[in-house]
């Protein structure tokens, strides 16, 4: 099979908003293989939605990016604009949080009743941004657990190894963990 | 039986008298190869597939279509119902040692266990004394030695040789009905130790010339609580394996020995090369993380063996990351293996995370051994992947493993999403449920049983484009499929389904929704002299099955149970007003029109029930998690639900959604879209209003880790979870506490 296939920009857009018919997406789910430049076409149906002139580099959530800033900086970002800081560092450690830790209240998430999880051993943690408050992540977790860092994308090794395409701003530094350098900063502020 | 193994006739009597290597020596030419190349068996070139693509495709074809027919004539030939209406069995064919070329459809990760088997019957020189020859017999079922993920879970392996030489296993496994161990059914809650896990069998030869020997129906029969369904399990999976074999010897009877050989080290490399294609075609490299918890209550229930009598929070962590070579998936930070029956072993385990991963990344090549290449894997040595102790029970590992699954598939999804392939994108729980138990019917006799119905479809969770629908997916099993209510209902003769339904509501809520969860009314009737059950769910545990929803979502929410014991049921029958779910169960409870006696909701594994006349049990499994933020749900799919009856509560559904509606006198409901769309704003103003910063909640909740001002269970989970160096480090270092920070580790 030495055919490439080729997704219309129409169809991503149509799988972005959810309007997508069921004919179509089983089409695609039936492809014998992935079209290839998908993800370029993907980050241009987004770039055209977002109200701010900012690269896009990835997509993590429904509303939230890592974008270039320019001049060395990749940042995560909400589509309302806000930036939660340094990609590499966990963009939720920039949110307000809200913890649902009773019954009561975790039961305005969970029905029927004897589903809701029990507080003591479980919590429920809601993840909003600053400037819109999307809801960007729900952690159900034991207290005290450490706030999950998703995904920390390598992206220079997919920018360059996977799609042959590496960022102008290549550097040994940019697949690190650096949550850890929010939390000290905290501890040293608190 | 039709079909008797050949004699011994020699292909090649010269060849005959040559020496074959030892199935020890042939696996460490395997794993040499393998490790000096990194291409399996060495196989640098396909050169077979190349030279003439036709002909080796056939070879395959051939071989693939053997285990296919063997599933779809051995479970007509004799099976219990859980094999023959539903998915749980599997066929598979497998290299000399142990790896995977060809698998039927069915449960299919478990071919990832055959290496394990295959190496213990090795090392302990099962060939040399008394040697294995064509057509035996061997029984497995043991984690530890057999790579077996739960005792529930029964393997024949049939050898295939030539001329005294092992060129092939034949492969079948199914779900017992019920396997013997104190708790009756075939995932034993409140096993301790491997010694209360029902019928063990480490590899062991148990026929000849592929028939039975005449001692081994004594064992169904003696040790189980299912005889005559596991006897015909036991005749189904070796009718299977009969078919194989024969197919087998036809196959190199038409190709040729040499043939054979080279192209079945051909197709694992090809297909292990596709698989690291897809990884790479479809995956954003980087680091996915994950978690999900499972409570163990059985602090109380466990006074007979006081080590045991305790409550424990399992703690499930994984990450994956792709590398050159496929991917990692790294369980360090779980849990340590405890007296407890959900303990796995690395070929348990295996079992569990090779779901997603074979759906993912082998869809479109040869299901072989070539993904277990692709696919690394980290089971910390005294983790409760991994334990350091030989007599753990596994019994009820699913009910947790499945969470890992989850964790590694979720991140497929995750990697998928930011790639662009979003049609493929769902979120993925594995809340699953069943029940199990024994009995004794008036006129004496016994029987064991467990009811596969909620393993058989679970809703699947949202897409990152629509909903997720109801029952039409399994995550162990392409073939998603409850099985009649009518099966059920003679395999357990007091129990009769008053209602079989999705439970509305039952669902992880977001943007889009997941596919709701199931709920049954099961009724007893008659009882005889004796019946009782037990629940072995995953989920059945105060939590969702996974820690982390999907982009803003609500995981789904865990599964529970309700026992209703000493009830008015001819009331209601009289009046024509039985329930069918759960949720009308306890309405009908509360509006009194049920009275019931004894009145028990178990978010926890419940002890033995004991059912008498007219007493209910029912059951909800099978939910799954939503995608999205709630409050961007398009309010016209809120109004369906609640038009459908699948949201049955306004006031929840208003709260959640940010939707104002009407009812109208028809039960019909309108939008109010100003509203809504004041409403959706004023919740979002709440947002920001109930909640703070993450640096403030941080510094109050770092107090409170370092006051360990937790429940005991959660202690003793951070005290397991931080006994490995990875949680350690990422623990100490985001509440920045000292390196030696500790919850008691040294006792653990």
């Amino acid at each position: 099979m030495s055919e490439e296939f080729s997704v219309s920009r129409d169809l991503i857009r149509q799988l972005v908003e959810g309007t997508i018919d069921d004919d179509n997406t089983e089409r695609l789910l039936k492809l014998p293989r992935k079209d290839k430049d998908r993800f370029l076409n993907y980050i241009a149906v987004l770039q055209e939605r977002v109200p701010w002139d900012d690269r896009i580099l990835l997509r993590l959530g429904d509303k939230l990016y890592v974008v270039s800033k320019g001049a060395g900086r990749r940042e995560t970002q909400c589509e309302c604009g806000h930036s939660f800081g340094d990609y590499r560092e966990n963009w939720k450690l920039k949110c307000r949080i809200r913890v649902r830790d009773t019954l009561e209240r975790m039961a305005e998430v969970y029905d029927p009743a004897p589903a809701v999880p029990e507080a003591g051993w479980q919590e429920i943690r809601e993840f909003f941004c600053p400037g819109c408050a999307t809801q960007h992540a729900v952690e159900v977790v034991a207290p005290g657990y450490p706030v999950v860092f998703e995904l920390l994308p390598d992206l220079d090794r997919f920018y360059r190894d996977y799609l042959g395409q590496p960022l102008a701003d290549e550097a040994g530094d940019w697949y690190e963990d650096r949550s850890a350098q929010v939390t000290a900063h905290w501890k040293q502020a608190g | 039986m039709a079909t008797i193994a050949r004699e011994a006739v020699p292909h090649d009597p010269a060849r005959r008298e040559q020496r074959q290597p030892t199935l020890r020596e042939m696996i460490a030419e395997r794993d040499r190869l393998t490790a000096e190349t990194g291409h399996y068996y060495g196989v640098t070139e396909l050169s077979l597939r190349d030279s003439d693509p036709i002909r080796y495709e056939r070879f395959y074809s051939k071989l693939h279509a053997a285990v296919l027919a063997a599933r779809e004539s051995a479970r007509f030939v004799a099976a219990s119902p859980g094999s023959r209406e539903m998915g749980e069995c599997l066929w598979g064919i497998a290299t000399p040692e142990g790896d995977t070329l060809a698998v039927s459809l069915g449960f299919l990760s478990h071919t990832v266990i055959f290496p394990t088997s295959i190496r213990y019957m090795a090392d302990n020189d099962y060939d040399v004394n008394d040697g294995i020859e064509d057509g035996d017999v061997y029984a497995v079922s043991d984690g530890l030695t057999g790579g077996v993920p739960h005792p529930g879970d029964f393997y024949s392996f049939v050898p295939i040789c030539i001329d005294g030489e092992i060129v092939a296993w034949a492969i079948g496994i199914n779900h017992l009905m019920e396997n013997g161990a104190p708790v009756a059914g075939s995932w034993a809650t409140f096993s301790v130790d491997t010694f209360m896990d029902g019928l063990v069998c480490p590899p062991m030869r148990t026929g000849r010339k592929l028939k039975q020997e005449s001692w081994w129906k004594a064992i169904w029969e003696r040790r189980t609580r299912a005889a005559t369904m596991n006897i015909l399990d036991d005749k189904m999976r070796l009718a299977g394996c009969a078919m194989i074999l024969k197919a087998t010897h036809e196959l190199i009877d038409e190709f040729g020995i040499e043939y054979y050989k080279r192209a079945i080290r051909e197709v694992i490399e090809e297909s292990r090369r596709m698989v690291v294609d897809n990884m790479r075609a479809t995956l954003v490299p980087g680091t996915y993380n994950g978690c999900a918890f499972r409570l163990v209550k059985y602090e109380g229930l466990q006074n007979v063996w006081s080590h045991a009598n305790k409550n424990t929070l399992i703690h499930v962590r994984g990450s994956v990351e792709p590398n050159e070579n496929g991917l990692l998936l790294d369980a360090e930070g779980s849990s340590r293996w405890g007296y407890h029956s959900y303990n796995a072993t690395p070929g348990g385990v295996d079992c569990a995370v090779f779901l997603g991963m074979i759906n993912s990344f082998s869809h479109n090549t040869k299901v072989t051994a070539g993904i277990d290449l692709a696919v690394q894997r980290n089971y910390p040595k005294g983790s409760i992947y991994n334990p350091d102790n030989e007599y753990t029970s596994n019994a009820n590992l699913w009910a947790q493993t499945v969470a890992l699954n989850s964790i590694g598939f979720g991140a497929v999804n995750r990697a998928m999403f930011a790639r662009g392939y979003l049609e493929e994108v769902f979120t993925v729980d594995g809340n699953w449920g069943a029940f199990q138990g024994a009995g004794t019917t008036a006129d004496g006799t016994n029987y064991g049983f467990t009811n596969f119905e909620w393993l058989g479809g679970t809703g699947r969770g949202a897409w990152c484009y629509k909903d997720g629908e109801p029952l039409v997916w399994a995550a162990w099993s392409q073939m998603a499929t409850i099985g009649d209510a009518e099966e059920f209902e003679s395999t357990v003769p007091p129990l009769f389904y008053l209602g079989r339904k999705l439970l509305p509501g039952y669902f992880g809520y977001g943007r889009y929704r997941g596919g709701p969860g199931n709920s049954a009314v099961h009724w007893c009737v008659q009882p005889g002299r004796h019946v009782a059950l037990t629940r072995p769910n995953g989920g059945l545990s105060c939590t969702p099955s996974v820690g982390i929803g999907m982009s803003g979502a609500y995981p789904g929410p865990g599964s529970f149970m309700i026992s209703a014991r000493g009830t008015n049921l001819d009331d209601l029958i009289a009046e024509g007003e039985t329930p069918r779910d759960a949720r009308e169960l306890l309405a009908q409870v509360e509006a009194g029109a049920l009275k019931v006696k004894n009145l028990e909701i178990w978010k926890t594994d419940c002890p033995e029930l004991a059912l008498k006349d007219n007493d209910l049990f029912v059951d909800a499994a099978g939910s799954s998690g939503g995608w999205g933020d709630p409050l961007e749900r398009d309010p016209r799919l809120v109004i369906a639900d609640l038009d459908s009856g699948i949201c049955p509560d306004y006031e929840f559904v208003s709260n959640m959604h940010g939707v104002v509606a009407h009812r109208h006198d028809d039960g019909h409901w309108e939008l109010d879209e100003d509203a809504t769309r004041a409403k959706r704003a004023l919740l979002r103003e709440a947002r920001l209003e109930e909640s703070m910063p993450v640096e403030n909640w941080w510094l109050a909740e770092r107090a409170r880790v370092e006051r360990r001002d937790f429940a005991p269970e959660v202690n003793e989970m951070y005290a397991q979870s931080l006994s490995f160096a990875k949680f350690r480090t990422e623990f100490t270092r985001f509440w920045q506490l000292p390196g030696d920070f500790s919850f008691g580790e040294a006792e653990v």
